[in-house]
């Protein structure tokens, strides 16, 4: 189901429209002194998670994790894990998840460089003939990838359309561990660890394709003690996971870099790239693309967390913390390539990176795309935003003025919540 | 006829809330099915007529009407005009003062832009008298994507 990243536990609920000024899609209203979430206009971005002083609102990624034993138990771990442990070696970090269970852990950092690879080439073939809508849209970031499908659908071309590092990485390891073990894909399940909220549903995770590559989803914060304490009785290498693990790569700079913002572009050999962090940062960027502001780029990064992923609404440290974090292990083991350029270009001939589907199949992903108002109601919203007060003071249990009028119109509020338009038309009916 | 309009003041030089009033306008337009490809067309239009009526003129408006069968964008200033209307029509040709360039301003792109983007692009203007450009577009029946009315 689209949207539903997050349940809301209304007992606890004050109703201080917190979250309902937070959403940056407007679905939250108070109705009745409780938060009502419309399911239908969430992007999953977690800002109502951070905003909530009561902690009404979870996220639907799993806090728990009984590992299935009679499963074979892999581990994806998001970059982002690396920048919260400032003291140990990303080897460490993955010996420690290894401890908790897993049967197998993965490390990302071959496949970012292998995104990374396919992002020059993408651009180097698509520049001059421009058969691409300049400038690319990097497709990472989930919750970005929904928002444009939300609210600006004009760039839905414009995203890149090579696979996520996560997604690649997942079919390999399913493919990997089913010739491995002899066993059928059916009894391999595969985790990711990850900062990000919006990864609650894996089937719906970004591009349809990516349907069954991850079979589920843990916050970084929920697994975070266990591993502290693991990582604590690392001592020697007691526990060679090198010889052990097929996925457990030696991790360099690479992965910890990307869960920055900045370190999906940085380590790219081209000149027309921008990165942006934070919510408000990528709305006012994409509304500056579809203007033709930045037609001269050629890749843009965006993120919706502040800080990119190490800001994720799921982790454990201070996200200026984890960057300072990040900052060391760069300084420490380098952004080296480590693939041989040939192989990775036998891949992009053969369209291995590429997505199956077109990220422009999901113009009507949202049914609000759909419900379009006409000439008349757009005057009507007008005219009423001109009566209301226009302090945004959310009485009425939206978040501001014009979204009252938008709902007044589309008949989901009333005149009478807003208290201005309740005394207008009370006078009224007096003179009358 | 329906029609809906809607106008903004310019502020000259206020580089913090220039662009709003294109903003506004994209928002509406996709609030009202208007269809994609032809939203692109009017946000970067709306977006050098703004940016320029802020960095020339002064006392600007930015007036948007959309009818249905069309949608007008009139933007004016009381600013130093445009000496040679066909010459600032040359692509690569600007006025821009150094500090604008070094902003990323004056490539000498927003009045072809204007045109190639625009259906019907009119200039009015005479040196020291300010400017009003006003861009039309057409709205064929199927521009609207077949949504329009069913409000939910």
């Amino acid at each position: 189901m689209i949207g539903e990243y997050v349940t809301f536990q209304l007992d606890k609920c004050t109703g201080c429209a917190h979250c309902v000024k937070a959403c940056p899609t407007r679905a939250i209203r108070i109705r009745g002194h409780k938060a009502v979430h419309h399911p239908d206009l969430c992007i999953g971005c977690g800002e109502c998670l951070r905003v909530c002083p009561e902690g009404v609102i979870q996220s639907n990624v799993e806090s728990r994790f009984p590992l299935d034993k009679d499963k074979t138990n892999a581990a994806i771990i998001s970059p982002a894990l690396y920048s919260q442990f400032p003291d140990t070696m990303p080897c460490d970090v993955l010996r420690a998840v290894k401890k908790m269970g897993f049967d197998h852990v993965v490390d990302l950092s071959f496949h970012l460089e292998m995104f990374q690879f396919a992002v020059e080439r993408f651009i180097a073939q698509n520049r001059e003939t421009r058969q691409a809508p300049f400038p690319l849209i990097s497709p990472i970031c989930p919750v970005v990838i929904r928002l444009i499908a939300l609210k600006h659908p004009t760039l839905l071309d414009n995203i890149l359309p090579i696979r996520r590092p996560a997604v690649m990485i997942a079919d390999d390891v399913r493919k990997k561990l089913q010739s491995i073990h002899n066993i059928t894909g059916s009894e391999i399940e595969i985790f990711h660890i990850t900062p990000c909220p919006s990864k609650a549903l894996s089937q719906e995770m970004v591009l349809k394709d990516e349907i069954g590559s991850v079979d589920r989803t843990i916050g970084i914060n929920a697994v975070y003690p266990e591993i502290c304490k693991h990582v604590e009785n690392i001592r020697e290498k007691e526990l060679d996971i090198y010889d052990t693990d097929p996925f457990a790569n030696i991790p360099n700079a690479r992965g910890p870099m990307w869960s920055k913002s900045g370190g999906e572009i940085n380590p790219l050999r081209d000149e027309g790239l921008l990165a942006v962090s934070g919510l408000r940062e990528v709305r006012n960027c994409l509304e500056k693309i579809e203007m033709g502001v930045f037609d001269e780029m050629n890749y843009i990064e965006l993120r919706v967390c502040p800080q990119g992923c190490l800001g994720g609404p799921l982790t454990a440290v201070d996200r200026h913390m984890a960057k300072q974090t990040v900052q060391k292990l760069v300084r420490t083991f380098g952004v080296n390539r480590r693939l041989p350029p040939y192989k990775l270009q036998r891949l992009y001939d053969r369209g291995w990176f590429f997505a199956n589907i077109r990220p422009s199949d999901f113009t009507d992903y949202y049914p609000d795309q759909r419900r379009a108002l006409t000439i008349d109601q757009m005057q009507e919203i007008e005219n009423l935003v001109s009566l209301l007060p226009g302090v945004d003071c959310g009485v009425c249990g939206a978040p501001d003025c014009r979204t009252f009028a938008e709902d007044v119109v589309r008949g989901r509020a009333k005149r009478s919540d807003c208290f201005r338009l309740r005394e207008i038309d009370n006078n009224k009916e007096g003179n009358t | 006829m329906a029609a809906l309009k809607k106008s903004f003041q310019l502020k000259s030089r206020d580089f913090i809330h220039a662009g709003e009033a294109s903003i506004s306008v994209q928002n509406m337009l996709k609030q009202i099915g208007i269809e994609s490809a032809l939203i692109r067309r009017v946000a970067i239009c709306a977006y050098e007529g703004e940016m320029n009526a802020v960095m020339h003129g002064e006392n600007g408006s930015f007036r948007i009407e959309v009818n249905t069968d069309k949608i007008i964008l009139d933007i004016s200033d009381e600013g130093p005009g445009i000496e040679d209307i066909a010459k600032a029509m040359e692509k690569g040709f600007s006025t821009a003062s150094e500090e604008y360039r070094e902003m990323g301003f004056g490539a000498g792109m927003g009045l072809p832009n204007m045109e190639t983007h625009s259906d019907r692009l009119d200039i009015e203007s005479e040196k020291g008298q300010g400017t009003r450009v006003v861009m039309r577009f057409s709205l064929s029946p199927g521009s609207r994507e077949n949504k329009t009315g069913q409000s939910a």
